[in-house]
């Protein structure tokens, strides 16, 4: 054996532990410091914004029949719920980085033993807890307008129809059930599900492109855009394809995008189950398991990209 | 330079693996968007005409994945345009908003009812325009409405709304009785279709010229059924077909019974239409002032 590679026997601090290649320890001590960072960052503040926003269209008096009224408060609340939760992860994520940068956090995480993986695994982690808490309390600010308007329209729906003596039990019932069909389901907590992943996956993509960006304001600008795009591409593709003619050049082009840029539409089935549409859970799970895949490879190629980054 | 070097090639790997993984999942996604289509979970892209006429908000709205907000929004434009009765633009904020929702049911009878009954009850009574304008536009609001309900049915083949409400314009509006037991016929089976609808197909066929026996067969066949289906509109509707049919005496049926229960309650003798109650004595008097 070399006797420079020898360990010596006897050391003042004792043999140094093995640094395992993988801690979920460390994960979730980052995750949790950026859960810190986030809240400490006065996020949670927007969550003022989408009550105000929840109560103002609870309390529209709308010219709509009760369960049309409902539906139009689902829709405009779950619009923004959507809305708040992806911005919410494309600018949360975009800060992160290069706050740990100007604070200096990051140099001494990393002089730590801490494998660069954990270290964006971590941030990715942290801002997910964040979004998911986000998207819970809105979804509960939201139940509580949804149950309060049903249980008043199912009430003032009953008494009308038993007042004017001309309807019969089932006829109540059916229209109390055309009521509760718009109204509070369980289904609709599969809606915020879809929300989630769609962030999840916004979030992500954000981390890799934060990875070698120059700057917060350039990594929101450029994620927004591209949220934009593979939003619109499934719909814009057939509207260039129609206008060009199919041209060669404008097929080669949607593909291009299509390849490079996630279908963020496909996130869009929250909007069927918001309308009411029976839930097909294979369907959802698939959606999860495309959702991991996203994470896992916009985790890998930041990863490549801020391996060998120095500081 | 060196730096330069360096970043490229990590870049293109990083290019190459984000259009490899891109080449994987993009068949995978086709799938799902057609299985999440399938189950009404997911809208397929707008028509080409809908982005043609989108102002510009409304288009970023919808490409920016806010399509339901953008389509709530639309309501609430239209119903402004409902209290200013400009039903043109109207007409135009339904062309999108049912494009944005085709399966939104409550979109389809709101427009088809919004042009096939109210901007029609309009015309009818607009005293700015001359005789003749204002029936040319009855007829384009009526047919528009038509055309409505006949793209409402296309986008949602099971709706019985869509329907009921077409069947209200060809009755109230345009009394095409033929087209009224067409439309109602066609509503019969279908989920969430009412009762009625299989009298009033029979009812409706009954004044359709030339299809009085056929009409009287159906009819007979509803009063067959029992004393459910026995009610007073179609017995006068199967006696009126006897008289016309010279149906002989011994196969006619009989009148409908007087003593029959009625389904609704007999409304008081002193409460007038409008729920508006005249006192006919003293708890009369307190149920008013209380």
């Amino acid at each position: 054996m070399n006797a420079e590679t020898t360990v010596p026997k006897s050391s003042p601090r004792g043999a140094a532990r093995p640094v395992p290649l993988f801690s979920p320890g460390r994960v979730a001590t980052i995750a949790s410091g950026t859960v810190t960072q986030l809240v400490r960052m006065k996020t949670f503040y927007f969550l003022l914004a989408f009550a105000l926003v929840v109560v103002a269209v609870g309390n529209f008096n709308l010219p709509a029949t009760p369960a049309k009224e409902l539906s139009m408060i689902k829709k405009v609340s779950f619009g923004t719920m959507d809305l708040f939760a992806w911005l919410f992860a494309i600018v949360a994520t975009a800060l992160l980085l290069p706050r740990d940068q100007e604070d200096r956090t990051l140099y001494t995480i990393l002089s730590k033993p801490v494998r660069r993986i954990e270290y964006l695994l971590g941030k990715l982690c942290g801002v997910l807890v964040v979004v998911g808490i986000s998207l819970v309390i809105m979804y509960g600010i939201c139940a509580v307008m949804i149950g309060a308007r049903e249980s008043l329209f199912v009430s003032a729906e009953i008494e009308a129809m038993t007042s004017s003596g001309r309807y019969s039990p089932e006829e109540i019932e059916e229209q109390v059930g055309l009521i509760r069909q718009q109204g509070l389901r369980p289904e609709l907590g599969i809606a915020v599900g879809a929300s989630f992943l769609k962030a999840a996956v916004v979030a992500g993509m954000t981390i890799f492109l934060s990875t070698f960006a120059s700057s917060s304001l350039f990594t929101i600008i450029v994620s927004i855009l591209l949220f934009l795009i593979g939003h619109a591409h499934t719909m814009a593709s057939s509207f260039w394809l129609h206008s060009s003619d199919n041209s060669m050049i404008v097929q080669m082009l949607v593909k291009v995008v299509k390849i490079l840029i996630p279908d963020f539409q496909l996130y869009s089935f929250s909007e069927g189950i918001v309308q009411g549409e029976a839930v097909v859970y294979a369907l959802v799970g698939q959606m999860g398991l495309v959702t991991l895949g996203y994470l896992v490879v916009f985790l890998l190629l930041s990863l490549l990209v801020f391996v060998d980054k120095e500081f | 330079m060196k730096p330069f070097f360096q970043k490229v090639p990590r870049l293109v790997v990083v290019l190459v693996l984000l259009a490899l993984f891109g080449l994987v999942r993009s068949p995978l996604e086709d799938g799902l968007r057609t299985r999440l289509v399938e189950a009404n979970l997911l809208t397929p892209p707008p028509a080409q005409g809908a982005f043609e006429q989108m102002g510009q908000s409304a288009l970023m709205g919808t490409l920016g994945g806010l399509r339901s907000l953008v389509a709530t929004f639309l309501t609430l434009e239209a119903f402004e345009h409902f209290s200013t009765k400009s039903w043109d633009d109207l007409r135009q904020s339904y062309q999108i908003i049912t494009a944005l929702e085709p399966r939104d049911e409550t979109h389809w009878v709101s427009v088809i009812w919004h042009l096939g009954i109210n901007a029609t009850a309009n015309m009818e009574v607009e005293g700015r325009l001359p005789a003749f304008e204002r029936e040319r536009r009855f007829k384009e609001y009526a047919f528009q409405a038509i055309d409505f309900a006949e793209r409402g049915i296309e986008q949602i083949p099971e709706s019985s709304a869509i329907r009921i409400q077409l069947a209200e314009i060809y009755r109230e509006k345009l009394k095409d009785d033929c087209a009224v037991a067409r439309v109602y016929g066609d509503t019969i089976g279908l989920p969430d279709a009412p009762g009625y609808v299989r009298r009033f197909h029979g009812y409706f066929m009954a004044r359709c010229p030339g299809r009085e026996k056929e009409a009287y067969a159906y009819l007979m066949a509803l009063y067959q059924e029992g004393e459910q289906q026995r009610l007073p509109t179609l017995i006068k509707e199967i006696q009126n077909l006897e008289e016309k049919l010279g149906i002989p005496g011994p196969r006619r049926i009989p009148d409908a019974d007087p003593d029959r229960p009625q389904k609704t309650p007999r409304r008081p003798p002193n409460l007038l239409p409008g729920d508006i109650l005249v006192p006919f004595s003293v708890q009369d008097l307190r149920k008013i002032r209380g």
